[in-house]
């Protein structure tokens, strides 16, 4: 029998039993949507949590005291370190250094802010003029501090923007006094909104000169040291250089730990994308549960058919055409479902999307198509049993089937 | 040459270990143009042999000659070229399709005459199952689903899609068994009439009126030829 006249027939006997077709469609429907969606957040995920890291600056390099083993883990514990980190190691890298265009140790602590009668307790970043260029740091008003504040020591203070509200209000806080710990610090910018960036809330938070950080917090050693690659290219180059001469410092020894922006995306990106393919996993058992579902109707089919079985094989039906055409209905089934639940999964992905931009959940290419003919596959392969099974029925049994 | 023969043609069903010969030792020869009614009681085994003959059942022993060739170890695939392109099937119960109309179950026999090298464009499918209809008389009724029919123009119908791949043989078993009188004899005047056109039947009855109007009686009883006359 014609192909043409094969998919009519089996688009006739779908219309002709609207609500099962659908009722049975559906089961399918929701199982390739939700292998389709799945993946889609999975990989939503993947994409917001890199687009945050990407917003530190692609070309970040992040320098640890500490020895890790693996390369691309997120570095060692903090204070594993076994020598100090300090200015003269930042000052070593500026100088020597040629594929990094801004270096800058960072110091934390934490300190009690007074203002008249204000009084907060804040996070506060000591850190070198060049931070502002690594993390790309949005001043709002006045300018964030300079070499010559840094290298004299002096206190002055760059202020998160909830800071400035809570201690100033609507005054203009540059150029004013606050207290930072019992010392006097003069505010010389304020930050521009930042809000969060990767679970740091920059609108919290206040930056100092490294000189007069170490004196507030009365230490003599770094947290950390931040680079940033002169491009994205220079990355490796970047990498090697700072580790060379940071070794030469320590007599050879490589007690401390450079990881990059991209080594950190990568292994995130590995960890997040084996989010997705497991979520995924997950949703195809239940594409098979709607496979099930579209064997079970065509074994009711088969049976409730057995007559028109008996005489299309009477006017000269052989086999394999009752197989071709039961086989079709089957494909029909499945080709449908794939479509609308891949067609309504992707729709829904793009209208989150639309809804927020911020968290990129589009339903990529490469889980759209596979999930479209794995549909049809498992559609495929559920409906030949009952196929066959048709296919093999005695024609006189048939004719006589009640 | 017969269109058909039979040689000591045997058929045997096994219930409980227990041997049942349904039809033993049948041999006979139909004509080109012949009209033959099959009769017997209950259980004789007509039923049986027409199923034979329409290659829809096999026989246990003996052998089954279509047009001089053997029908014996023959593959399923031809069983089901030679049912579409030499025979015509008519049944008590109508066999119609419930969901197509009148013309689709008629063109049925047509959408299968592409898989034995003849392919018949789809509007040529449509006039010759539009000739067969108006032929018994259902000019008028062509869009119908069979539940909108009564009983005898649904045998028209199933008389249609017998003839409409121009079958040298036409089977019928008890065509009349589900109609009233009127529809039935109605019925059977038509079959007269495609006979005098030159049709060849083959039709199982029990009613001694119906055989009586055939050319030709063939009387079984617990499978065995009891008589073979012409009217």
């Amino acid at each position: 029998m014609q192909i043409r006249e094969t998919l009519r027939l089996s688009a006739e006997a779908l219309l002709a039993q609207k609500l099962r077709t659908s009722l049975t469609a559906l089961g399918m429907v929701i199982g390739v949507a939700s292998v389709v969606l799945l993946v889609s957040l999975g990989q939503g995920a993947k994409n917001y949590v890199l687009q945050e890291f990407e917003g530190l600056g692609s070309n970040l390099i992040i320098i640890q005291p500490g020895k890790s083993d693996r390369k691309t883990s997120f570095g060692p514990p903090l204070g594993a370190a076994q020598r100090k980190m300090t200015i003269e190691d930042v000052l070593a890298l500026e100088k020597r250094a040629l594929n990094i265009d801004a270096v800058s140790g960072i110091i934390l602590g934490t300190v009690t802010v007074r203002r008249d009668e204000s009084i907060v307790n804040i996070s506060v970043f000591g850190t070198n003029d060049q931070f502002q260029r690594i993390l790309n740091i949005i001043i709002g008003t006045g300018s964030f501090f300079t070499r010559e504040e840094d290298d004299y020591g002096r206190r002055v203070v760059v202020l998160g923007k909830n800071i400035v509200e809570k201690l100033f209000g609507d005054e203009s806080a540059v150029g004013q006094a606050i207290n930072l710990n019992g010392s006097e610090y003069r505010v010389v910018g304020t930050l521009g909104s930042m809000g969060d960036k990767v679970g740091l809330n920059f609108d919290d938070i206040a930056f100092i000169p490294t000189h007069a950080a170490l004196k507030l917090f009365n230490d003599d050693k770094l947290l950390g040291i931040r680079a940033r690659a002169s491009s994205r290219v220079s990355v490796d180059d970047a990498v090697a250089e700072i580790t060379d001469i940071l070794k030469e410092r320590r007599d050879g020894e490589e007690d401390f730990t450079v990881i990059t922006q991209l080594s950190l995306m990568d292994s995130l990106g590995t960890i997040l994308n084996m989010l997705s393919y497991m979520l995924g996993g997950i949703a195809t058992i239940s594409m098979l549960v709607g496979g099930i579902g579209i064997m079970n109707i065509m074994w009711v089919t088969v049976v409730e058919r057995t007559q028109e079985i008996g005489i299309r094989r009477a006017v000269g039906a052989r086999r394999r055409d009752i197989l071709q055409q039961l086989l079709s209905e089957a494909l029909g089934l499945s080709v449908l479902s794939g479509a609308v639940g891949v067609g309504g999964a992707t729709l829904i992905t793009y209208g989150v999307y639309i809804a927020y931009p911020t968290f990129d959940m589009r339903a990529p290419v490469w889980i759209v198509v596979p999930a479209f003919f794995l549909a049809v596959v498992v559609g495929a392969v559920f409906g030949v049993v009952p196929a066959w099974k048709a296919s093999r029925i005695e024609t006189l049994e048939a004719l006589r089937f009640e | 040459m017969p269109l058909i023969a039979t040689r000591e043609l045997g058929k045997v069903f096994r219930r409980g270990g227990e041997e049942i010969w349904a039809l033993r030792d049948v041999t006979l020869a139909i004509e080109q143009g012949e009209f033959l009614a099959i009769t017997g009681s209950s259980g004789s085994g007509k039923s049986t042999l027409l199923y034979i003959l329409g290659l829809l059942d096999s026989p246990s022993s003996g052998e089954y000659f279509l047009e001089d060739k053997t029908t014996s170890n023959i593959a399923d695939d031809e069983r089901a070229m030679q049912r579409n392109k030499m025979m015509g099937f008519v049944f008590q119960s109508f066999h119609l399709l419930a969901r197509a109309s009148a013309l689709r179950n008629v063109m049925m026999p047509l959408v299968y005459a592409a898989n034995y090298g003849e392919s018949i464009a789809a509007t040529e499918q449509r006039e010759r199952a539009e000739a067969a209809l108006t032929r018994v008389g259902l000019a008028d009724r062509m869009q119908h689903v069979p539940s909108e029919l009564s009983g005898g123009q649904r045998q028209r119908v199933a008389i249609a899609r017998a003839l409409v791949n121009r079958p040298r043989i036409v089977f019928a078993d008890e065509p009349t068994g589900n109609l009233d009188s009127k529809n039935g004899r109605e019925i059977l005047a038509l079959f007269q009439e495609l006979n005098s056109d030159g049709v060849t039947i083959a039709m199982v009855t029990h009613d001694p009126v119906i055989a009586e109007l055939a050319k030709r009686r063939l009387v079984l009883r617990d499978g065995v030829i009891e008589s073979d006359n012409a009217n």
